[in-house]
């Protein structure tokens, strides 16, 4: 199958290079701590944090640190064809890992011992890069819960098809078996905090492709800044500043 | 649940009594409602609606299936509901399970009608592609995204909205198949039928908190209540269904008063939303 045409487009239009359309929201869960809806294209997650607050299972309670869980969820109808998944299947417990050890990486746990804090992501539209997707939503609910962190996490794929790298991959191209580059980073800092590769690619290949994969991240990132200084406007009117 | 302390939980029972609860409200008030419609792409209606701090999404999805034999000419709609740990934490894992279940009967009571589908607010009778052999199932599925209370009433409301926003595929049906097979159907991605919803019921919960009772309770006034009645009216005023939650029981003649304000604020309830989901799809047009 043919995922970059002649013309250098790919299947929905885009360039190789190009990232979908980003769009955030502060604030989506009233009764949250912090939360947040995050869009890529027709992928469309919702983040909310509960916390930092009392650890409920005392067994699991941190002397040094505060406690981090993480759980992920996809709607029944987040995907095309409908079903109707058993809560806490393998994949989804694997992303809520993932998801936990990116945002561990930047929260500064050791200012908060003995509490916890909850992430919860929920999947409302699946298209590909759902685990970039919740990354970024987790990051912006945070930030919206002010919790410390060091640095804004921020993730985004990237593929390689038709010998050509391929940013930010959709359901389409994310099935079409070729590799896919997960990587998430923390921008200031310029540290890579999570990275994930299926199939193969030769040595130089892989790192234009997570080179191309850690631009998108940047992006992501000044998206997300953006959103942040715009919210924090909007409190500072509203408290008459 | 909720934490409160005696003097708050003083103060809600007390405004509840004197008609000025605690967000400003008098006792049939409802919080303000947002209605959006065509907010899940891959469905073929879906809406998301919020009472205040209560936000749920409704998504409805169709499907070719085969009619019951006890029904043959009639198709088939469920009725799930799922509770989001995004919504609580104590919906992690399996905790929201028993709360989703219970929304889900809850719902299929009120909506559904009986196992014959006799009585139902939603008309099955025109899901029926050829009897006895295609007809359409509709899976309705609901998701808490946000909860503050009244869940039942605006995932009811989302329902409504979603089956007013779905388009369901024109199918064309080839003809000259001897009875017994099964009929080739196409069906067809540019022509779609609007969901006729002018008979769908809302459903309005009263909660009872003292000797008096309330529509659209937040979280905190429903820690305070007795027990709630949700009763589904539709637009002609007839009761659709109706489901008794909390432990301590009703005087008879109590449920009949509570039937007939559920009636009375039922139709404001009804108009209120009507022209929110007229306002959304406007709305979404201009947008396209």
């Amino acid at each position: 199958m043919e995922f970059v045409s002649p013309e250098g487009l790919r299947l929905d239009g885009r360039r190789p290079m190009e990232m979908r359309q980003l769009r955030a929201e502060l604030g989506a869960v009233s009764r949250a701590d912090g939360s947040a809806i995050f869009e890529m294209g027709n992928t469309k997650v919702i983040a909310a944090v509960y916390g930092p607050r009392e650890v409920q299972h005392r067994g699991q309670q941190l002397n040094d640190k505060a406690l981090i869980r993480c759980e992920y969820t996809m709607a029944n109808f987040s995907t095309g064809d409908r079903m109707r998944r058993p809560k806490g299947d393998r994949r989804s417990t694997e992303i809520s890992l993932v998801i936990r050890q990116t945002m561990e990486a930047c929260i500064m746990t050791h200012l908060m011992p003995h509490s916890q804090i909850d992430i919860f992501v929920q999947v409302l539209q699946a298209d590909g890069g759902t685990r970039s997707a919740c990354i970024n939503a987790a990051t912006l609910a945070l930030a919206d819960a002010g919790i410390p962190m060091c640095d804004l996490v921020t993730s985004c794929s990237a593929g390689y098809l038709n010998t050509t790298p391929l940013l930010d991959l959709n359901y389409v191209e994310d099935s079409a078996g070729g590799p896919d580059v997960t990587v998430g980073i923390l921008p200031k800092l310029d540290k890579v905090t999570l990275l994930q590769m299926d199939a193969k690619l030769p040595m130089d290949i892989f790192e234009n492709v997570m080179q191309l994969a850690t631009e998108g991240c940047k992006a992501v990132a000044n998206y997300i800044r953006e959103v942040l200084m715009e919210n924090t406007k909007q409190l500072e009117n509203r408290r008459g500043v | 649940m909720v934490g409160l302390s005696v003097g708050e939980k003083h103060f809600i029972q007390g405004g509840i009594a004197q008609d000025l609860r605690t967000d400003g409200r008098k006792r049939l008030t409802y919080r303000p409602i947002f209605v959006e419609t065509g907010v899940i792409a891959q469905a073929n209606g879906s809406a998301r609606v919020k009472f205040g701090g209560t936000e749920v999404i409704a998504s409805v999805k169709a499907e070719l299936g085969r009619p019951s034999s006890s029904a043959p000419d009639k198709g088939k709609v469920s009725i799930f509901v799922d509770c989001s740990p995004t919504a609580a934490p104590q919906f992690e894992g399996r905790g929201g399970e028993e709360l989703s279940m219970e929304l889900s009967a809850a719902l299929r009571q009120c909506l559904l009608g009986g196992k014959s589908g006799a009585g139902a607010g939603i008309n099955l009778s025109s899901l029926s592609i050829v009897d006895g052999k295609v007809c359409w199932d509709l899976y309705i599925d609901g998701l808490v995204i946000s909860m503050d209370g009244n869940v039942l009433d605006a995932l009811g409301a989302a329902i409504k909205a979603a089956l007013s926003n779905t388009g369901i595929p024109k199918v064309n049906i080839a003809s000259a198949s001897t009875p017994d097979e099964q009929p080739e159907v196409d069906v067809s991605d540019e022509e779609f039928l609007q969901f006729d919803t002018t008979a769908l019921p809302v459903i309005v919960t009263l909660t009872k908190v003292g000797r008096h009772y309330i529509v659209d309770a937040t979280s905190e006034e429903e820690s305070q209540m007795s027990s709630a009645v949700s009763i589904s009216v539709n637009r002609q005023g007839l009761i659709c269904g109706l489901t008794k939650r909390g432990g301590a029981g009703l005087d008879p003649s109590v449920i009949l008063d509570m039937i007939s304000v559920a009636k009375h604020v039922s139709e404001q309830l009804m108009n209120k939303l009507d022209s929110e989901i007229a306002a959304a799809e406007a709305a979404m047009e201009e947008d396209s």
